[in-house]
């Protein structure tokens, strides 16, 4: 007997008879984890759901949940027999029942009666649906219809929650307070689920494991600190969008030199022999403001994000370095002026290809 | 593909459908009787240059009195515009051939007009003076009274949906408001348009009952009477065939219109409803001149006539089994709608679960059935039927089958499920497309069988549309004339073929019982569809 909850075995996935996501396999070990998958818009994540709820059909591979076989290429559950629940991004709300009733038909589940029920009303009240239980779904908003359908998904205390892009129309203001309910009623609980998001920031808050799906595959599965940290491909890095990649050559056991920012010190996550040419990825974080240093950058852009700002700094050879700096810190450069940058220059962790 | 219920009951509901028209195409390789030379050599032209004579000169009325109303009520404010806006659309309720009726009974010689300035002026010679409107100037009155409102909601819908910001932007290039219509309005109402036209081109060159009346020789005339005179079979299909191909391209525009026409709909952010200008003194009243004619030729002149002839020949209602006729016309009526509604149900549904091409191009195909005339489905189906019986039913050497079908309620209805299954198909399907496939996954996920959601949640859901299709359907086997003639039991009589049979008997007066019934009946149907037909928001 396999010790994985969910099992995903080099499976192809396929929308409209196309490819859209190739050779795919992971896991999720335990009851309650919850995975998220990144990509950009088309790339597949959602057929990824559509197929795991058995919404379409596999050709290759095996999906296996509790260790039953729930799609192959010769077997395929219908969905209404998998206890698999999937929230949709659009409103797949029902159109002629009251909120209310979209959300307890949820509870009408055969399989349900020997379950520990889950209160719909506790749901309802984290969702903040009271309001508009006795309207109709074309009477409400798109953000209050992605509650509301998250709420049926959720009292059907499904085997698997698949959530597709789950709060992508609800309220920024709003958003950050839902997702912190969302965790933590998903691992009260124990539900597992896995999420559909192209928000990194969602991934890496709600996600014990991340998966990243692009250019067709699943690049990379992972916890969320080493997806951001070690990205293991450059794709990976593009996507994230997190960083930039600069020429370097290696010039020792811990350090490496650029030509515009000269020596670099750190540890190396995979050994490079001394002498090779590699691209540095260099994060905003990687780089530090210091005025009196002889290291001078011209700004060319200023982001300001609230807790922080990003500089975008121009070197002698045209690459454009991002620097994060505290929003407090004295630092108030404007464009076209000098920024100093502190050295000797440290990265904790050097990744490099 | 894996093939289940729904799939299989919608391929058979699309096969049935298909057959009929497959037995047109198939009669081009038969051979045919002597009449095939005689007609080329004689009046096969005649009846063409009559065919399209009637068809240009319908689209012509149709395109100035359809259009011409719907710009009124769509854009301008004047006493009784609300109720013209929805008034109109009561002509639907005269068929052409009953119109026929009440034109000539009004201005034949010693007729209705006679009567009235003879009561009015005294005795006198007025024959001479009244005009005359029969023959091809009859017929295309008759149709195009009947068909405008085709063009007329189409229009008006088009019209509706127009944004201000389109009207403003004509005001703020300086156009006058005729320079508006023609090169903003219009325009932009083309696709809708051309789809209520290409409709009543369909219908006019599907008419039977009004040519037939003024003895008016057309392609579908000669479709019967190939069929009724000469008993060919074989040559009335091919004349059918040649008919099928003209109508068919027609269709075919029609449905390309209508794409453009969705291509058109506004968004529903952006879209800025139009002000309607406010009329005043004499506009306001040339406005409601014309709407109120429109009424009174479309509606309340046949309305009348049949009302008039009812009071001063009594003797003729009491002589009708209008009871009996009631009860035959709701037969009818209620197995169709059933019928329809049943088999368009499985095949929309099957069309979904399937979500088969092959499927899908079948059922486009077989819902052409409504661009048939009436004339042509019910020989292509006698065809069929004695096809079969010969060949199949002979072959196994069972009992003959012809009497089951022909003659006999089982095939109207089978005919009439034909002819309107395009009407009950589309229907469902316009609903079915406001519902997001999302929809039925998510109640498979709550664990719903997909019978269960069929029931559960798309029935409760389709019922406005449901009962639309109802009485559309209901509505169009009331004024249906052709199928019911031919198909019809020994003895079974609707209100329509009563009026027909009457009238081509030259009993007139007679007609006038059952038309009005028929007019009343159809006018409750039309008012209980108007606010779907008229509606004016996304619903």
């Amino acid at each position: 007997m396999s010790k994985n909850y969910l099992e995903i075995k080099n499976v192809n996935f396929k929308a409209g008879g196309k490819n859209k996501v190739k050779n795919v396999s992971f896991n999720i070990e335990n009851k309650g984890d919850i995975i998220c998958l990144l990509g950009p818009s088309g790339v597949g994540k959602t057929t990824i759901l559509r197929t795991i709820a058995g919404l379409e059909k596999i050709q290759s591979g095996t999906i296996k949940l509790k260790d039953n076989i729930l799609s192959s290429a010769k077997s395929h559950v219908e969905p209404e027999d998998r206890n698999i629940s999937l929230s949709f991004q659009e409103n797949s709300l029902f159109p002629h029942y009251t909120i209310e009733k979209n959300i307890y038909l949820g509870t009408e589940r055969k399989n349900l009666k020997n379950k520990k029920k889950i209160n719909p009303k506790k749901i309802i009240k984290l969702l903040n649906i009271g309001k508009i239980l006795d309207k109709f779904p074309h009477q409400i908003s798109a953000g209050e219809a992605q509650r509301a359908s998250l709420a049926r998904s959720l009292v059907t205390q499904p085997d698997l929650l698949l959530l597709d892009e789950p709060l992508s129309n609800v309220d920024q203001s709003f958003k950050e307070e839902i997702q912190v309910q969302l965790k933590k009623i998903l691992k009260d609980l124990k539900i597992t689920t896995i999420v559909v998001t192209h928000d990194s920031y969602e991934a890496f808050y709600l996600g014990n494991k991340c998966g990243l799906i692009l250019d067709e595959k699943l690049k990379q599965f992972d916890d969320p600190y080493n997806v951001y940290h070690f990205p293991n491909s450059i794709e990976v890095v593009n996507f994230l969008n997190r960083g930039i990649l600069i020429p370097a050559k290696v010039t020792g056991e811990n350090s490496l030199e650029n030509i515009d920012l000269g020596i670099i010190k750190g540890n190396f996550i995979k050994h490079y022999p001394k002498g090779s040419n590699v691209q540095l990825l260099l994060q905003p974080e990687d780089l530090e403001h210091d005025d009196k240093s002889n290291l001078k950058l011209e700004v060319i852009d200023r982001k300001f994000r609230g807790t922080n700002f990003i500089y975008t700094l121009k070197t002698k050879n045209e690459l454009h370095v991002p620097v994060f700096v505290h929003s407090h810190h004295v630092h108030q450069h404007e464009v076209d002026e000098k920024f100093g940058i502190k050295r000797p220059i440290y990265i904790d962790h050097i990744v490099c290809f | 593909m894996k093939v289940n219920f729904w799939y299989s009951g919608s391929l058979i509901v699309s096969i049935i459908v298909a057959i009929p028209i497959l037995t047109v195409f198939s009669s081009f390789f038969e051979n045919t009787s002597n009449y095939f030379e005689i007609l080329k050599n004689t009046f096969l032209i005649e009846y063409i240059i009559n065919s399209l004579f009637l068809l240009l000169g319908v689209l012509f009325f149709t395109f100035i009195l359809g259009i011409g109303c719907a710009y009124l009520v769509s854009f301008y404010n004047f006493p009784g515009s609300n109720f013209f806006k929805w008034a109109l659309i009561l002509s639907f309720a005269v068929p052409p051939y009953i119109y026929a009726y009440s034109l000539t009974a009004f201005f034949e010689n010693y007729g209705t007009a006679f009567t009235i300035l003879k009561s009015v002026f005294g005795d006198g010679d007025y024959n001479k003076s009244i005009p005359k409107f029969d023959g091809m100037l009859g017929a295309i009155l008759s149709v195009s009274f009947s068909l405008f409102g085709y063009v007329y909601i189409l229009t008006r819908a088009s019209f509706y949906y127009q944004s201000q910001n389109l009207i403003e932007l004509g005001k703020n290039l300086g156009f006058s408001k005729f320079k508006s219509l023609t090169s903003i309005i219009l325009p932009s109402a083309r696709p809708a348009i051309v789809a209520g036209l290409s409709l009543v081109a369909m219908e006019t060159l599907s008419d039977f009952g009004t040519v037939s009346f003024f003895g008016i020789n057309t392609l579908t005339t000669a479709i019967y009477n190939s069929w009724i005179a000469f008993d060919d079979l074989a040559f009335a299909n091919q004349l059918s065939f040649y008919l099928l191909i003209f109508i068919l391209a027609l269709f075919i525009l029609e449905n390309f219109s209508r794409k453009k026409a969705k291509y058109h709909s506004p968004a529903k952010g952006g879209f800025k409803h139009k002000e309607k200008i406010n009329l005043i003194g004499t506009k306001s009243f040339l406005a409601f001149l014309a709407c109120s004619l429109v009424l009174f030729f479309s509606f309340i002149f046949p309305l009348s006539q049949m009302l008039y002839w009812t009071i001063i020949f009594p003797k003729n209602f009491f002589d009708l089994n209008t009871q009996q006729l009631f009860m035959n016309t709701i037969l009818l009526v209620s197995l169709s709608s059933l019928v329809l509604i049943i088999f368009s149900f499985i095949s929309n549904y099957g069309n979904r679960v399937s979500r088969s091409k092959f499927l899908n191009i079948l059922t486009i195909f077989s819902v052409s059935g409504y661009a048939i005339p009436g004339v042509i489905l019910a020989v292509a189906f006698i065809t069929f039927v004695a096809w079969f019986d010969n060949e199949v039913v002979n072959f196994f050497e069972f009992k003959s089958i012809k009497k089951f079908f022909i003659g006999s309620i089982l095939g109207l209805v089978l005919v009439y499920f034909v002819r309107f299954y395009s009407l009950a198909c589309n229907g469902l399907r316009s609903g079915y497309e406001k519902i997001n496939r999302s929809i039925d996954e998510s109640a498979y996920l709550i664990g719903y069988s997909k019978l269960k959601t069929f029931l559960n949640i798309h029935v409760p859901y389709l019922r406005n549309s449901v009962l639309l299709v109802a009485i559309l359907v209901s509505l169009e086997v009331i004024r249906e004339l052709p199928i019911t003639l031919i198909l019809r039991p020994f003895n079974f009589e609707t209100f329509a073929t009563t009026a027909y049979i009457f009238a081509s008997q030259d009993l007139l007066e007679a007609a006038a019982v059952p038309s009005l019934f028929l007019i009343l009946i159809a006018s409750f149907f039309i008012l209980l569809t108007s606010k779907y037909i008229l509606r004016d928001d996304n619903e």
